[in-house]
C-alpha cells in the first residue's frame, strides 16, 4: 500500500547534481546534532555548485541549512527504528529534498491530519493560527510548525509518500521539499 | 544575566536582549531556560524592550517559535514599545521576523 500527499513529482533528473547522506540504523544511534552538522555540510556543498551557475551563495546556503535542518528534525525526533536518508539534487536553480525514514503506522493518521491542513490551507494563516494556539496551550506539541515557515516563509513546495516498509511493520514515510533558490 | 555556551551567547543590557550564534535547540522545553531569561526583563516592566538579533546567525523553528510565544506576551502590554533589530546580512531574519509583526502590531523591526 502506497499513498501520496502534496507535490511529490520532483523534476531534477537522475544526471543532476546529487547528493545523499544515509545515517544507517546500528550502533550510530540518533543525535539531535546530526541535524545540524548534515544540515551545515550538505547546505556547503550544495551552495558551492549553486554559485558556480550565480546564485547567491549565502542564500542558498542558509535556505538549504534550514529546510534539510527542519526535516531532519523531524526524521530523527519522530522515526521508527531504521535508516534515515537524506538525498539532495540541485538542477538550474531547483533544490530537491527527501528524506526517508521508518515511521510506526500508528503515527501515520495523526500526521495524514496534519498533512491534510498542510495541504489545503494557507500556510500563513495556519502559521499565525498554530502559533496563537501553541502560545495558548502550554501542553501544545506546535507540530507543523517547521513545515509551515518552510511552506510560508521560504516558499518550498512540500510532498509525502507512505509505503509499506518490506521487512518489518513499520511503514516507510518520503518526506520531499523542492526550492526555488532564485 | 547571561546564557553562554560554545555555539550561541545570550546576554541582557538594561531592557535589551541580545542573541549571538546559532540556535537549534530540540523543542520548547529546551527553550525553556531562554524564555525565562528574557521573562525577567519583561517582568522589570520596561518603557521599551528589544530584542537583538544582529548576531544571531541561525534559529530553528522551535527557535521561531520561542520568540512568536514571547511576542504573544508583549502583546499583553501595549504600553511597552518593541523593537526587534535584525540584519539583511542573514536570510533567515527578512524571511520569519515579519512574523512577529503580524502577532503584535507594536512591533517595530528594524532590518538594517
Amino acid at each position: 500500500m502506497s499513498m501520496s500527499f502534496g507535490e511529490t513529482a520532483q523534476t531534477n533528473g537522475t544526471d543532476c547534481f546529487a547528493i545523499s547522506v544515509v545515517f544507517k540504523e546500528g550502533k550510530l544511534g540518533r543525535s539531535w546534532k546530526q541535524a545540524g552538522t548534515t544540515s551545515e555540510f550538505l547546505g556547503e556543498i550544495v551552495a558551492t555548485q549553486s554559485a558556480k551557475s550565480g546564485l547567491d551563495y549565502s542564500e542558498a546556503r542558509h535556505a538549504i541549512i534550514y529546510l534539510v535542518n527542519e526535516l531532519l528534525e523531524n526524521a530523527i525526533k519522530f522515526c521508527s527504528p531504521g535508516d534515515v536518508e537524506v538525498r539532495c539534487s540541485l538542477a538550474n536553480s531547483t533544490f530537491e529534498l527527501a528524506v526517508i525514514n521508518m515511521i510506526s503506522p500508528e503515527r501515520i493518521p495523526g500526521l495524514q491530519m496534519l498533512i491534510e491542513d498542510l495541504t489545503t490551507r494557507d500556510p500563513g494563516d495556519l502559521l499565525l493560527e498554530r502559533i496563537e494556539a501553541n502560545a495558548a496551550d502550554e501542553t501544545s506539541s506546535a507540530s507543523g510548525l517547521g513545515i509551515l515557515t518552510l511552506m510560508n516563509d521560504y516558499g518550498a513546495r512540500m510532498g509525502w509518500h507512505f509505503s509499506d516498509a518490506l521487512t518489518s511493520g513499520a511503514s516507510v514515510l518520503r518526506t520531499q521539499a523542492s526550492l526555488s533558490l532564485t | 544575566m547571561e546564557i553562554k555556551t560554545g555555539e550561541y551567547n545570550i546576554w541582557i543590557e538594561g531592557a535589551i536582549i541580545h542573541y549571538e550564534g546559532t540556535l537549534r535547540l530540540s523543542g520548547t522545553d529546551a527553550y525553556q531556560e531562554i524564555l525565562s531569561l528574557m521573562q525577567t526583563v519583561l517582568e522589570q516592566q520596561p518603557p521599551m524592550i528589544t530584542l537583538d538579533l544582529t548576531q544571531l546567525e541561525f534559529l530553528n523553528s522551535s527557535g521561531i517559535n520561542l520568540l512568536a510565544k514571547f511576542t504573544i506576551e508583549l502583546r499583553k502590554h501595549p504600553q511597552m514599545a518593541v523593537k526587534v533589530l535584525g540584519s539583511t546580512r542573514i536570510p533567515w531574519q527578512s524571511k520569519s521576523l515579519p512574523n512577529l509583526q503580524k502577532l503584535h502590531k507594536g512591533v517595530e523591526l528594524v532590518i538594517n
